[in-house]
């Protein structure tokens, strides 16, 4: 078991590297906003997104959820601590990202793509390598997670009391 | 999980658990990766911080700039078009204006160079200004067209430095007694075709044209300038010059004053006026002279009372360049501004569309599909990633022909102009007049492109194709 947790320890930091950055690049642009993001959403939930971007208020806070949860969940995923929570953060993000253009048949994305997608594309590639992240409990093999369940976790009962 | 947590955890199961040196090792495994994400992010801050200082406002003068004496001679539209550039270039002193128009335009731009603190003293009659005005280093020439000759071979005569507008001359004896007036005095002649100094011009000419030949061979060129009717300028009777001064100057009345540009005499029309700035890219691009031109033209929209010059003109020129035949066309039409104005160069490897105007036309080169790969330029900098053309037909419905070439990769220009269009040229002739830079516009320059421009409307007139001799573009 020990090979494999090694190569899951390594994509966990790349996924963390990956959502750092994007948290990071978008927290240091003053101007950015998911606006054109939202703006530009096709398929079936479009709607949603497209009144989000229209309202400066949520999209506000939209925004500020986006930069620094990215943020966030990228310096926990490379730490590896709370790794199943920044794990299932991270999941519910780049699910929205997919849903929001999805590449459904019948539905094209407008802002040019770098390669050819048919219902998969990468972000449901980072969904799928963060569901191993978060049912491996890579974080206790190699992450702080391991240390912070050592110290806090409770002592087991199970043995003892009987 | 995994095999030793397991092992770990039956461990635990009888004592307390205790960290070991082993779970402190494992638990910040992954910390570095962290310090070595903050290291790429410093360096990926750095870098654009270094762009962006590269790209932002020209540093201050340094403190030993040799202080030029500037006079500007024409008040006019352009006048105050380099007025406005010349304000933010360092090192020049404003000592006088002239323009024969006192009521309304020399009062304008002298209040313009008072407010920034330059004492001008104002003139009519640039004569007088000469005599008077002897510590001049500089004249700037903004005067019609059928003016830049005496006044620019006088400004000379009298030892001072000329940067005249194009185009140089509405005649080619007067464009040549240039030239020879700036041999014999020595002084520099810049002439104002712009783009000559515009650092995304100079780029495309000394970086992607001569040293990466992105465009292989450029065989076929093409460019226009379309723009949109232009109102008679007017002007209210209070401001309306004498008759007497009028005609001392070589105008008609007030109306030819304001609109010389559509008199014969006066201006070279269209082709002259805004096709003379793009063909001198041809030329300077391709690397020669034409050989031969073609060209269609005429009044086709307005009445002759008031426009002697054509609106439109259409033409074709041929050209023996250094790497073989090529074939240029521009049009251009003063009654519909869409699309405005561009050059697009068409070689075997690439194609590159540029304007002046960044705005409609920021740079844009396609790499043909055949051409070998430009990562190497794509890595220093010189044209920016590829965006891969979008493989979809444009209209719903449209199906492309198998035999249609494969759409080439879009690259864009790296380069940004942040100041007016006129500022990098004007500069170029301060830093000449100090002896700092040589002109990037000298009058024998200047005077290939008014040949090669000043017999379209000829070939208009003949209805026929013209031929150029070498010697034709010498003085």
């Amino acid at each position: 078991m020990r090979w494999p947790m090694i190569a899951i320890t390594l994509m966990r930091v790349f996924v963390g590297w990956h959502f750092l950055y994007e948290g990071i690049a978008k927290l240091s642009a003053p101007a950015w906003s998911a606006a054109g993001y939202l703006k530009a959403s096709r398929g079936p939930f479009s709607a949603m997104f497209k009144s989000i971007a229209a309202q400066p208020n949520l999209l506000d806070n939209v925004n500020l959820i986006t930069s620094w949860g990215l943020t966030i969940v990228g310096v926990l995923l490379i730490l590896g601590l709370f790794t199943r929570l920044a794990s299932l953060a991270g999941i519910g993000f780049v699910l929205l990202f997919y849903l929001c253009n999805p590449p459904f048949v019948g539905y094209f994305y407008s802002i040019p793509t770098e390669g050819s997608y048919l219902i998969v594309n990468k972000n449901l590639v980072e969904i799928g390598a963060l569901l191993v992240i978060l049912t491996t409990g890579s974080g206790q093999f190699a992450g702080l997670d391991r240390i912070v369940r050592a110290l806090f976790a409770p002592r087991p009962k199970l043995a003892t009391a009987r | 999980m995994a095999g030793e947590d397991e092992q770990g955890a039956k461990k635990s199961a009888d004592a307390p658990r205790k960290i070991d040196r082993r779970d402190v090792l494992k638990g910040l495994s992954t910390v570095p990766a962290l310090g070595l994400f903050g290291y790429a992010w410093q360096t990926q801050r750095k870098y654009q911080q270094t762009k962006a200082e590269e790209a932002a406002a020209p540093p201050a003068a340094p403190k030993d700039l040799q202080v030029i004496n500037v006079a500007l001679l024409g008040a006019g539209a352009q006048g105050q078009v380099l007025t406005d550039s010349m304000l933010r270039i360092p090192g020049l002193r404003f000592r006088a204006v002239c323009d024969i128009w006192e009521e309304y335009n020399q009062k304008r731009v002298v209040n313009t160079f008072r407010k920034f603190k330059h004492d001008v003293n104002p003139y009519e009659d640039y004569r007088e200004m000469l005599d008077k005005e002897k510590e001049l280093d500089a004249v700037i020439i903004a005067t019609p067209d059928f003016w830049h000759a005496q006044h620019a071979i006088d400004c000379l005569k009298a030892g001072k430095h000329v940067y005249c507008e194009k185009e140089m001359s509405n005649t080619l004896d007067g464009a040549r007694s240039m030239v020879l007036a700036q041999r014999e005095t020595g002084k520099l002649l810049q002439i104002g075709h712009q783009r000559r100094s515009n650092p995304r011009y100079l780029h495309c000419y000394d970086k992607l044209i001569t040293e990466a030949k992105l465009l292989g061979r450029i065989v076929t060129v093409s460019g226009q300038w379309n723009r949109a009717l232009t109102p008679d300028l007017g002007a209210p009777d209070r401001y309306a010059i004498p008759q007497a001064r009028l005609t001392q100057f070589g105008f008609k009345d007030m109306h030819q004053f304001r609109n010389w540009r559509w008199y014969k005499g006066k201006g070279g029309g269209p082709i002259v006026d805004l096709g003379s700035h793009q063909i001198d890219i041809y030329s300077w691009f391709l690397g020669a002279n034409p050989s031969h031109v073609m060209a269609s033209g005429g009044n086709l929209y307005h009445d002759p009372a008031t426009h002697e010059w054509y609106d439109t003109v259409m033409v074709v020129y041929d050209y023996d360049t250094p790497h073989g035949a090529a074939k240029a066309y521009y049009q251009t039409q003063t009654t519909n501004g869409s699309q405005g104005y561009f050059e697009n160069f068409m070689g075997d490897q690439g194609t590159l569309l540029m304007s002046e105007s960044e705005m409609n036309y920021p740079g844009t080169l396609y790499r043909d599909p055949n051409a070998p790969a430009w990562d190497e330029w794509v890595q220093k900098g010189y044209v920016t990633a590829p965006k891969e053309q979008e493989t979809k037909p444009k209209s719903e419905g449209a199906i492309a022909d198998v035999r249609e070439s494969v759409s080439p990769d879009q690259h864009m220009l790296p380069v940004t102009l942040r100041d007016p269009y006129h500022q990098p040229h004007l500069q170029n002739f301060f830093d000449a007049v100090r002896g700092k830079a040589t002109l990037n516009c000298p009058a024998e320059e200047a005077y290939m492109t008014a040949v090669a421009v000043l017999k379209v409307n000829e070939a208009v007139e003949a209805r026929a194709p013209l031929s150029f001799k070498p010697e034709d573009f010498k003085v």
